[in-house]
């Protein structure tokens, strides 16, 4: 069975983001880049699916600026066998990412894809559920356990209140949740070895996508800093400010 | 508690504008060292450190390594993470790929080995020693010997300590006692060893000791000493431990500082041994590899001042007291202070000079042991002759003044063993002792590696400094650099004319030599930092000028560069003041003049 | 303009989100209709019907929307959107779950999270963890949006009397099937990861005494931590410790309640969202972190508080 799974670089999630004073966005420049943690653990599943036997193939793709590559390289040193770079320069919206791993899922015919649940940067969490409905194929989304047979997969999901397990028909998309599992240490050896594993470098015009953002970012701006502490008379006044002021509970 | 955060910036800067990886990479055996690849093993071993190690370095401190009834328990955490790195493959990063290493250039593995210890200085000691071990062997045990014990050394499934000391015989290895008696085809060895790093643990199923001894016949002092492999456990014909040979744990020591890594008084009783090369020429094998040996711990210095550093400059930015001298009224974060910002400035440049002359120390040990120019390699090996004990003993002092000027940034916090201020100190503090003293490495420096060739390195290498600050700095237009050439030539000048000092007294006076050199060493290293730090300051007013991007980073690195020149290498001229005429009072005082009343 | 807001519901009753979500939908402004899809759902769509300012409950019924699976919600949906202007669901599990899909059948790049409107074609919401709030300005034709709960007051679930049309619903799809559900294990989240943590210091007095705000960590679902003042002095084992050498975290909100505010003790809690203080000491240094403080003895304010978060509900 071959297990696609789909990696973001993103600023890596120790870096404090700061915003440009342009308000045109957050600065990127010279920050440490890394692969998006929820697509770490991605990976990580394809992996042990493949150590367990049940995938014999794993294909990475990453979208984005030709530094993905990084990203790449280091899905290869995990343990992916080759990878897919499909390089644009242009801002790549979750909806046109998920016509390019259709694509690509049209030429590849994986009966798994994994995605993390969503990306850290702009916490969109979309393209593995927009991925499903442009494939037609089912969807388990925040998944905390993934048990594969062998025309379906039952995977437990991460919902408000508690878990649910649902059964999905393969081919299907499944995206992470934090707890699936915990993702290993690249090993030395293995960085050594993704050097001379496939990198294969695509264009979404090969492709056929369009890739023309639908969204425009007017402004990007830090939160309100927090206000200055006040004193409450009484635990009614105060859980009326945590309640109505605060938000929090 | 702040978590360490790698330095990969200044890493690459050294590693790619200073030290010439390029180059490195281009030697034979090297070719794997792709800018890429040495970026990927950057970010993994970051990533290993901070997540794994990190962690486990204050809890080590206070829990410490425990003995009981011969047996020691490392600090919780320790285990797990030692399996985690032998199956990360970074106990062998740079060693022979014939056995399992990885063949990378020391160029390499030296950030990754600083990160490590930055991370966990106690645990860092174990592989450290591991490779001692290995290269012990490597250089000199027979095949049989390697074939049973290298292949689970370099993989960590079992780690080698070096016993060396004795109560009697610390610094002066000539009066080592232990026994080597021969029967038939093996040794029994039998004595006590002190001091053994990681002599006895919990974290694998066996130990490989190497042990100094002297055989019955042997002849007197160092010319007497023999190496021995002694194992923790017989190893048996299908290479799995077998039966525990007499080579005990008598106790741990209570020490200063790296609590987590237990430092074993071991105590051979008959115990089995196997020589390593030649009956006597045990001391030679070791010197061999003390080149190594006083690298790695020269680097310890760059550790402990990096991670000082970062916690310091952490507690700065978020401790808030006191007014802002200029802008008065509200109380603002201490780093404001312009008596805090001299300490961490002192702290950021003297730890990134360090790093730098380490880097560049480190190229040279790739190419003395990789080029196939024969002239190259004679020139690289004489450099790093001339400045190990350089950065050994320079960059651990420096590491161990860093690691104070932390503790003094907290204020009374600093005090206090919770912020981990004070365990920085503490560990740093054996930096300058093992592996040769401080003032051991002076000795080599003023002795062995000046006086006894008359100064043919050293004048070699101030020339190609003084030769860089009159044709390349002098071409910069920057006000900044311009100083740092001043102050460097004025250092050039002061080793210089101490150098000329130590090479008309060391035959005819050695005591006038030799009473000045720790500091002809500071001043040694002192300068040579400054020269790293004027060629950072340089490369970085070209990449300002390139409108490279993060010129942030360029800017603060000349910004630095000038730091330096200000506050250290100006310094240069008193410390020769000192090496040459400081030497009469030195000795001045008869011994009896030392006692009080 | 006339805006779908699909509800959150567990089939018997309307789930609280939905009038945020609403409400959200009122601050973009058009007419207002809400789907309630599910299985024996008349409770949930009578509910919708009473939502101050819905102008229509479109009621999908059928046991293959029983478990809201994305498939069959997202089919459903999709044969619906072409009347509307925006489709807005909250960002819940299910939301989350079923709007994308929606969006990608639709061709339309949805807006997530947003927790403000502009415009009718523009929202504000949190990026990078909510590091930063982006101003976003959608070009297709239908805005697909799922909306965070909090970003909106809720409007009144009564005073409205909307009209439920039936509307009927695509077969199930067959891709997927539930299988069970698991509701949350009641023991207490681990400290870390916790969205609320309530800590005790050495105010307390005793470990005995931490008893005391077992009920209040009930009631907020929080884990429980303290100072070191507190685990020194044996109140509460080790890893419980919150601050410089314990845990750090940050959560959405900390209650301190008898700590008096270290500076070892701040490090591990600073960056928590919301800070709340209870302290008898009206000079103790947390106050100066905290977003809210009571001077009080926590032996009173205590049980107070927990009677107050029962009757607030």
């Amino acid at each position: 069975m071959k297990v696609l799974v789909s990696v973001k670089r993103v600023v890596d999630f120790n870096v404090k983001v700061r915003v440009k004073a342009d308000g045109s966005g957050v600065e990127t420049a010279n920050v440490k880049m890394s692969m998006n943690p929820f697509d770490e653990i991605a990976l990580e599943e394809a992996v042990r699916l493949k150590e367990a036997g049940v995938a014999t193939e794993i294909v990475a793709v990453s979208c984005g600026v030709q530094a993905c590559q990084e990203t790449l390289r280091t899905a290869l040193a995990i343990g992916a066998d080759r990878a897919i770079l499909v390089e644009s320069g242009e801002e790549l919206q979750p909806l046109a990412v998920a016509k390019l791993l259709k694509a690509i899922c049209q030429k590849e015919a994986p009966q798994l894809v994994i995605l993390g649940k969503q990306a850290i940067d702009d916490d969109s969490n979309q393209t593995g559920q927009m991925l499903a409905a442009l494939l037609g194929w089912s969807q388990a989304t925040f998944a905390s356990k993934v048990a594969m047979e062998k025309e379906k997969a039952t995977v437990t999901r991460e919902v408000d209140g508690g878990l649910e397990t649902i059964s999905i028909k393969l081919p299907a998309i499944v995206t992470t949740d934090l707890r699936l599992n915990e993702p290993r240490y690249v090993t030395l050896p293995n960085i050594m070895k993704a050097k001379k594993k496939p990198l294969e470098t695509l264009k979404p015009e090969t492709l056929g996508v369009d890739v023309c953002p639908r969204l425009i970012t007017l402004k990007v701006v830090e939160p309100p800093k927090r206000k200055a502490g006040v004193k409450v008379a009484d635990a009614r006044a105060l859980v009326e400010k945590l309640r109505n002021e605060a938000k929090v509970i | 508690m702040s978590a360490y955060t790698a330095p990969l910036k200044d890493m690459r800067f050294v590693l790619n504008e200073l030290a010439g990886l390029a180059a490195v990479a281009r030697l034979p055996g090297y070719q794997d060292t792709t800018p890429d690849t040495a970026d990927a093993i950057l970010e993994e071993a970051a990533k290993f450190a901070t997540e794994v190690l990190d962690p486990l370095n204050y809890s080590g401190d206070q829990e410490g390594s425990n003995w009981n009834d011969g047996s020691v328990t490392t600090p919780r955490g320790f285990k797990e993470a030692y399996k985690l790195f032998c199956e990360g493959g970074w106990s062998a990063l740079s060693l022979d790929p014939e056995w399992g290493g990885q063949g990378l250039p020391k160029l390499l593995s030296t950030p990754v080995t600083e990160m490590i210890t930055s991370a966990n200085m106690s645990f860092s000691l174990c592989p450290m020693l591991t490779q001692g071990a290995i290269e012990a062997m490597l250089l000199s045990g027979t095949a049989q010997l390697k074939k049973t014990f290298l292949p689970k050394m370099f993989d960590g499934t079992w780690t080698g300590t070096m016993n060396l000391t004795e109560p009697q015989a610390g610094s002066d290895l000539a009066l080592v006692r232990t026994k080597a008696v021969r029967t038939g085809e093996h040794y029994l060895i039998s004595g006590q060893k002190i001091f053994i790093t990681f002599g006895e643990h919990d974290m694998t199923s066996n130990i490989v000791h190497l042990v100094l001894a002297r055989t019955p016949d042997a002849p007197e002092g160092v010319r007497g000493i023999s190496l021995f492999i002694v194992p923790k456990f017989m190893v048996k014909p299908d290479g799995s431990p077998g039966a525990r040979n007499a080579a005990n744990c008598a106790s741990i020591e209570h020490k200063l500082g790296i609590h987590a890594s237990p430092t074993a008084v071991m105590v051979f009783e008959n115990a089995v041994g196997y020589l390593v090369g030649e009956e006597n020429k045990g001391l030679a094998y070791m010197f061999i590899m003390m080149n190594a040996a006083r690298f790695g711990v020269g680097l310890q210095g760059v550790s402990i001042a990096e991670r000082a550093f970062q916690r310091a400059l952490a507690y700065a930015r978020e401790r808030v007291q006191g007014r802002d001298l200029v802008e008065g009224t509200k109380a603002v974060p201490i780093i404001r202070h312009p008596d805090v910002r001299r300490m961490l400035m002192l702290m950021k440049s003297q730890t990134e000079a360090a790093r730098a002359l380490a880097y560049v120390v480190a190229a040279s040990m790739d190419f003395s042991l990789k080029t196939t120019n024969k002239e190259e390699q004679k020139q690289h090996q004489a450099f790093v002759e001339l400045m190990i004990p350089v950065v050994k003993g320079w960059s651990t002092e420096t590491g161990t003044e860093v690691a104070s000027l932390g503790v003094q940034v907290h204020g009374g916090m600093g005090f206090i063993e919770e912020t981990g201020a004070a365990q920085h100190l503490r560990d740093a503090r054996i930096t300058t002792i093992y592996e040769g003293t401080t003032g051991i490495q002076a000795n080599d420096l003023v002795g062995r590696k000046i006086a006894r060739e008359g100064g043919v390195t050293i004048k070699a290498w101030l020339a190609v400094v003084s030769a860089f600050e009159k044709k390349e700095l002098a071409k910069s237009q920057s006000a900044d650099i311009k100083v740092i050439g001043q102050r460097l030539a004025a250092g050039v000048q002061a080793v210089s004319e101490s150098v000329d000092f130590i090479l008309a007294t060391a035959g005819k006076d050695p005591n006038a030599a030799f009473a000045g050199a720790v500091p002809f060493l500071r001043l040694v290293g002192i300068v040579a930092g400054g020269w790293q730090m004027a060629r950072a300051a340089l490369v970085s007013e070209q990449k300002l000028l390139d409108k490279a991007s993060d010129p942030g980073f360029y800017s603060a690195k000349i910004s630095t560069a000038r730091f330096y020149a200000d506050q250290l290498l100006s310094q240069a001229p008193g410390l020769a003041a000192t090496v040459t005429s400081g030497a009469a009072s030195v000795m001045a005082l008869a011994e009896d003049q030392f006692l009080a009343a | 303009m006339t805006i779908l807001v699909i509800a959150e519901h567990d089939h018997g009753a309307l789930k609280g989100a939905t009038l945020n979500t609403v409400a959200a939908a009122q601050k973009i402004g058009g007419e207002i209709h809400v789907l309630v899809a599910g299985h024996n759902a008349e409770g949930a769509a009578k509910a919708a019907a009473q939502i101050a300012g819905v102008a229509k409950v479109l009621s999908a019924e059928g046991s293959q929307l029983g478990e809201f699976l994305a498939e069959n919600v997202a089919a459903l949906v999709v044969s619906l959107a072409k009347s509307y202007s925006h489709i807005l669901a909250p960002a819940t599990s299910n939301g989350k779950d079923v709007t994308p899909r929606i969006a990608a059948l639709l061709d339309v790049q949805q807006i997530s999270e947003i927790i403000a409107v502009d415009a009718p074609d523009t929202f504000v919401r949190p990026i990078y963890a909510g590091n930063a709030l982006a101003t976003v300005k959608s070009k297709d034709a239908i805005k697909v949006i799922t909306v965070r709960t909090t970003g909106f007051d809720a409007v009144a679930s009564t005073g409205g009397n909307a009209a439920v049309e039936k509307t009927a619903a695509p077969a199930d799809s067959g891709l997927s099937s539930f299988v069970s559900r698991e509701v949350s294990r009641s023991e207490r989240p681990e400290l870390t990861a916790a969205k609320i943590v309530v800590s005790g210091g050495r105010g307390m007095g005793s470990g005995e005494n931490f008893k005391l705000l077992e009920p209040l960590a009930d009631k907020l679902h929080a884990a429980m931590g303290a100072s070191r003042a507190a685990v020194d002095a044996g109140f509460v084992p080790n890893d419980w410790q919150v601050g410089q050498t314990g845990k750090i975290v940050a959560p959405e909100l900390y209650v301190a309640i008898g700590i008096s505010g270290a500076i070892q003790h701040l490090a591990g809690m600073k960056d928590s969202r919301v800070i709340v203080a209870i302290n008898k000491d009206e000079e103790a240094p947390i106050f100066q972190v905290a977003d809210y403080g009571i001077v009080g003895d926590l032996f009173k304010v205590v049980p107070e508080l927990v009677e107050e978060l029962k009757r607030q509900g």
